[in-house]
Parts: C-alpha cells; structure tokens; sequence
C-alpha cells in the first residue's frame, strides 16, 4: 500500500517536473535558470506579488525572478502568485491589515487608489537617478506620476489599436483599410464582414468591464469630445454624446456587433475573433500573442483607431507598472528587482512573450516589435496616444465599475439614449472629484 | 461511662451542587462561546460600526463619524432597492424550485431499482463542484455564439435566432437561477433522502392495510415526519442564497444592467470596486437585518404549522 502511495506520488511529481519543463521550452531563452535553482544563504526575502492570468506569465516569472535571485547574493525574490479576478481584493485586504508585499504587479488605474489609500513609496528619488530614467517614453512616466510623484515604474505599456481578419477580407473581397481610416470607412468595413445569418459579426463591441465605457470613450476624441477639460468633466458635451450615439449605432442600428455585446468583456471579444465570429475588435497588443495563435500571424493585422468627423482620434496609453508599497520591509531589495526587471533582456524577453509594448524607447526600436506586422496598429498610434483621462482622479476607476458600466450596459440595449447615458455618468464623475 | 457522639451538622457548600453542575455545564461551552464571539460578534458589531463612518479607503482624510448617513444614502439608492427586489427573486425562484425537484428525486432515490447507488453519485455532481467553476461551466453553456444551448436548440428548429441568454435583462435572471436550481437539487436530494430513509416502513405498511392511497400516504405520513427536516433545509439554503455571491459574480457580474445585480454583489461592488467599506458597511448591515427577521418569521410560521400537524 505503502509502496503504492509512494510511487503514485512519484508519478505526480515527474508530472509536475514535466510540465515545467514543457513551459519553459516555450521559453528557451530562460531554459538555464531551471536546471540550478539557488537560494542564497543569508539573502534577505523580498514579497512580490503577481496577478495571473495563464500558465505562460507564470512560466516567464519564475524564470525572471530565478534569474534575479541567481545575479546577485543580497535579495531572495520570492513571488506569490494570486489570480488575476481576486488581486485586487488581496491587495486591498493586505494593505488595510498592514501587512502589504514588498512590491506588486499593477495596472496603472489601480495605482491612483493605493496612492490615495496613502499606501504607494514615492519613488521620485530613485527614479529620476536610475540610469534608465531618459530612456523611458515619457507619456509612461505621465501615467505612473501622480501629484508631481512617481509611484510607479512602467514596465510594459499598451495602446489601444483594431484588430482585424485579413483573411476574411480576401474572402469576402472586402477592400484593405489604411491606417488613416475613417469612422465611415470602419463601419462600411464592418457591415461588409457582417453575415448574421452565418453567426459572422463586423465589430466585437466591449459591453463588459472597465474598457465597456473606455473604448467608446476613444471614439468621442475622435468627434473633438473630451473627458476633462479645464478641471471640468466634459464628457456628456453635443461632440460625445454624438460620439456616443455613432458608436451605439453600431450595436442598435447597423447589428455590425454580436447580440451578446452588452455583456462581452476581454475573454469573449478575444474568444469571438478567434473563432470567426467576429471580424475586427478593439483592443492593445496584449491579445495579439493569442491571436497568433487562435488565426495565425498571417491572418490577422491591426490598425490605429479610424480618423473621426472632427479629423482627430486617440487612443488611451496604459501601463503595467512595478509598484513598491510604503510598507514594505524590504524597499532596496524591492528596488533592484524593479530595476532589473527593466533592464535591456528582461524588458524585450518580458514584452514579446506577452505582446506588450516596452516602455523603454530603446527597447521599443528592436526588431521584434518594430517588424512585427501584427503590432503596426500599436506603434502607429505612439503618436496619438494620450494619458487615459480617467487616471484624473483616484475614485473614477472604481465608480467606472460599479456605476458606468451598468449605464453603458443599458445603452448599448437600447433602453437609455446616448445623452441620458452621458449626463448620469458625468455626475458621477462629478461626484468623485474630490 | 458512656461517651456520646454527636453528629456534627454538615457544613454547607459555599455553591449548591445544583448550581456547580449547571456551572461546569455552562463552562464547557466557554471555548466555543469564545470563538462564536471572535468570529461571528465581533465582525458585526465591526461592521455595525464601519457602516456609521465615511470609510473610503482611497480618502483617508475624509474618514469621520457620520451617523446613519450611509443608511439615508442606501435609502435613496434606487440601485439597492432594485438589488434587493432581484435578491427575492433568486432567492426564492431558486429555492423552491430546488426544494420541489429535489423531493422528486429524494423520493425517486427511495426506490428500489438497478443502478440506484450510482444514480445516487451522479446526483451529487452539481452539488460537489465548486461553485465557482459551476459558473464558468454554465457561462460556456450560454455562450450566444458558439455555446451548446443555442446550438441544440437551433439544431432541433425550436429556435431559428441565436438568443444572447445572459446578455439580455429579460433572460438573464431566468438563466442564473436556472443554474442555481441545477447546483442546488442534490442539496435538497440527500437531506430528504435521509429524511426518507428514517421514517419506519411499518407506518406505511399499517396504512396500506387500512387502505390509504399512495398520496394519502405521502401527505399523512411522509410530509409530516419530514417538516423538520424541511424547515431546517429551506431556512438554510434560503440563508444561503440570499448571501451566495459566487455564481452571479462569475456569470454576468451583476449585469446587463444590474439586471442580475444582488444585495450581497452590490456590496462586494462597493467595497471593492469603489474602495467604499462604510456603504458596504451599511449593506451588509441591512442584508444582516432582512435575513434575521425572515428567520425569525419563517421559524415563527413553521412551527405554528408543526404545532397545527
């Protein structure tokens, strides 16, 4: 029975063992830091916390953490994986009881909260003498600087582009979009790829989630709309709420988007693409590895967001930043790891596994983003990317949540009109000014 | 000469017998009074307290004592009402239709038949899987576009239009509660069965012989013997629902359009989106307050029914 137990135990951990190495084959820049891990003796630990969404991020960081462990002698990264769904809610509970890690994996629109909650490390210091400092775009230090501080370091950014089939375009013999497209040319693209009666979709609109509000928000630049203008909420004005109702349109008019888009966060307007239901959707170049693998490289491209009626269009720039907490035991060790993480070989390995975008300008002049066809709509919108306006203010991106989204929600069903839409949600924005 | 001894009288004991019995009875329970305390009272009466102050965690400086303003607020919320309005109906749509198919297959499990102890395992499945993963399994199932639901039911001609089951207000609850209904019949199941098993056959057989039908048995002999049981299962399980966040949460997060929106997400939203805990504070107060007063009313009623039986 015994001899049972032990072997079947055996068998797991050869299991185990071999899926490690089937993850790190996809790695096999990082095959080395999995034949010797090392634990130095004396190191002191750092707690890092990461939020994962799939196998290949936690494969990519127990290779870079190893790897940092291995450069040097002071420091133990030791990392503590938490899902994606439940970070957030883990973050909060650990800062509340006064026990945060030493630095965590954030977006930047939850950054805004924990400064506010007065839990981030001002890093001005640090930053401004870190040799890499000139080198990073400095819309990326915009969206990490709160009140004239830098709480953050940018290690990956996105901007937002649309994703399209090119197959489908030969197929269907369907015109090839240029990246100066119009608004009028987007929707005449997408009632071409819009087959209902084959289940077969122009547009995989956003309904669910933060980007349900931000993505239309997009669009309102591109009549001339603003969110914030002069320290004034600006978003229900005649050019968004226009926007607004072009943009619904889409859904309630043209029927270019499928009948679940009230409700189609990130997983099901990735899933939908890739599966043919849908022939463009709206999104940065993190879900371009996924579509490399869903339709092919050669089967998709991206485009910048279409040029609107105003002759204008931006795209909202985000980042994924390394954030140190005031309560962190262990702030120099925490440091060299956020460093080393944005030096040259982390940041391009780290960034082409995961179809980001470097925040580092050298980095981003590598061949491997700058050839890649698939990220052209990304880096052709550098230059119309702006701070997402809703970082203003710590309590916007929570309220988004909790009240926009059901707002947009009941718009895109047709059940308020664009203006009511906009006039309610200004005033919660309003609301959240303090 | 004769010496006499006298009885001297028994000193009495400074705690009666009676009293140190009743004593050593009560400390036994001390240990368990203590964690009831740490883990049940204490948190209330925490929440009690957040749900007076202006608690945003990213204002610390606003943070204050404001009274019963987050109940004012929670009063003039129409989001909440319509939030506890949808909660009766999950509650009590899943319940029910739990309680009544799962007596069906408690009494179908009764029966003698070939198979039955497997028939008995598949029907715990739904039960065992986490709810969490009961959700995504259902959010597959209900996918509009390339889930197995629309595709059976267009392949069989009932349905000529792909239906967007939780994206629509008008199917959305229905197709949450329908899940639920699906987890929650095994929970109903085998603690009726178990009911089942205990009542003695001889009643029945002394009823066959007095010539009592099937449902006569069933109503006179069956149904009261399982009401303790019944009361005790529904109070729970409604106790349960009314507080069970996970399923919502996975499937539609509330939406479209708070259609699906409960109390018990509202508050998880507020206090995790919005960073809001005094609000939520005052929500979990009111969920708190409703679910007290139901027990206390169904307890009420159903023991005056047991009293009537």
């Amino acid at each position: 029975m015994d001899e049972r137990i032990s072997l079947s135990r055996r068998k797991l951990l050869h299991t185990l063992a071999g899926a490690g190495v089937i993850a790190a084959t996809d790695l096999a820049w990082w095959d080395a830091p999995y034949i010797g891990p090392r634990r130095a003796f004396g190191a002191e630990p750092v707690r890092f916390q990461w939020s994962v969404p799939d196998q290949t991020r936690i494969a990519l960081m127990n290779s870079m953490v190893e790897r940092f462990n291995q450069s040097q002698k002071d420091f133990a990264v030791q990392i503590e994986y938490v899902p994606q769904a439940q970070a957030r809610q883990k973050l909060i509970s650990a800062i509340t009881g006064g026990n945060p890690p030493d630095l965590c994996q954030v977006w930047d629109n939850w950054v805004g909260q924990f400064n506010g909650m007065g839990a981030v490390e001002d890093l001005t210091a640090r930053a401004k003498a870190w040799k890499h400092y000139a080198d990073v775009a400095p819309t990326a230090w915009q969206t990490v600087t709160i009140n004239d501080k830098i709480v953050s370091l940018p290690l990956a950014v996105t901007l937002d582009g649309i994703y399209y089939r090119t197959d489908r375009l030969k197929e269907l013999g369907l015109k090839e979009p240029t990246p100066d497209w119009t608004w009028d040319e987007f929707l005449a693209l997408a009632k071409g790829f819009t087959k209902a009666d084959k289940n077969q979709y122009g547009y995989g609109m956003r309904g669910g989630g933060t980007w349900a509000l931000l993505y239309p928000s997009e669009f309102a630049y591109g009549n001339g709309a603003e969110v914030l203008k002069d320290g004034k909420v600006v978003i229900n004005s005649k050019e968004a709420i226009d926007a607004l109702a072009w943009y619904l349109d889409l859904a309630l008019k043209h029927k270019v988007t499928p009948p679940s888009a009230a409700t189609d966060g990130f997983v099901e307007i990735v899933e939908t693409f890739g599966r043919g239901v849908t022939s463009m959707y709206q999104h940065n170049s993190g879900s371009s590895g996924q579509q490399k693998k869903n339709v092919g490289a050669a089967n998709f491209a991206t485009l910048p967001l279409p040029i609107g009626p105003a002759k204008k269009r931006a795209s909202f720039w985000f980042s994924e930043t390394l954030t140190m907490f005031k309560g962190a035991k262990n702030k120099e060790g925490a440091w060299q790891f956020m460093t080393f993480m944005l030096d040259d070989e982390q940041s391009l390995k780290y960034n082409t596994t995961l179809g980001l975008l470097p925040a580092r300008q050298s980095v981003l002049k590598q061949p491997e983003f700058a050839n890649d066809p698939t990220l052209a709509g990304f880096i052709n919108s550098f230059p119309i990317g702006i701070v997402s306006p809703y970082l203003a203010y710590p309590g916007w991106g929570g309220r988004i949540d909790s009240d926009g989204v059901p707002l947009i929600q009941q718009a895109i069903l047709g059940k308020i009109p664009a203006k009511d839409c906009l006039d309610r949600f200004a005033e919660i924005l309003k609301k959240e000014m303090s | 000469m004769t010496t006499l001894t006298i009885a001297k009288p028994r000193t009495r004991p400074l705690i009666s017998w009676r009293v140190r019995k009743l004593l050593i009875g009560y400390s036994y329970l001390v240990p368990a009074a203590l964690c009831m305390l740490a883990t049940v009272v204490v948190p209330i009466i925490l929440a009690i307290k957040m749900s007076l102050y202006a608690d945003v965690l990213y204002k610390p400086q606003d943070y204050r004592f404001i009274g019963l303003g987050n109940y004012v607020r929670l009063i003039e919320d129409p989001v909440f009402w319509l939030t506890l309005w949808n909660s009766v109906i999950w509650v009590f749509g899943s319940v029910i239709v739990q309680f009544l198919f799962g007596f069906a297959a408690a009494l179908l499990l009764q029966q003698a038949f070939r198979g039955r102890a497997l028939v008995r395992t598949l029907t715990l499945l739904p039960w065992i899987i986490p709810g969490v993963v009961v959700g995504l399994i259902w959010q597959w199932l209900y996918q509009p576009n390339y889930g197995v639901i629309n595709d059976l039911l267009i392949r069989a001609g009932w349905m000529h239009e792909r239906l967007a089951w939780l994206s629509s207000p008008d199917t959305a609850m229905g197709a949450v509660v329908f899940t639920n209904v699906w987890r929650g019949i095994p929970f109903f199941a085998i603690m009726l069965l178990a009911g089942l098993q205990s009542v003695p056959d001889e009643l029945y057989e002394a009823a066959h012989v007095d010539g009592a039908g099937v449902f006569s048995r069933f109503w006179h002999i069956t149904l009261p013997l399982l009401r303790p049981i019944i009361v005790v299962a529904t109070a729970t399980r409604i106790i349960w629902t009314f507080n069970y966040a996970d399923l919502i949460f996975v499937m539609t997060g509330g939406g479209p359009a708070n259609a699906t929106q409960i109390t018990s997400t509202y508050t998880l939203l507020q206090a995790y989106s919005s960073l809001d805990f005094g609000y939520a504070g005052a929500l979990s107060v009111v969920l708190l307050l409703v679910m007290l007063s139901f027990t206390f009313v169904y307890l009420r009623v159903t023991k005056g029914v047991e009293e009537t039986g």
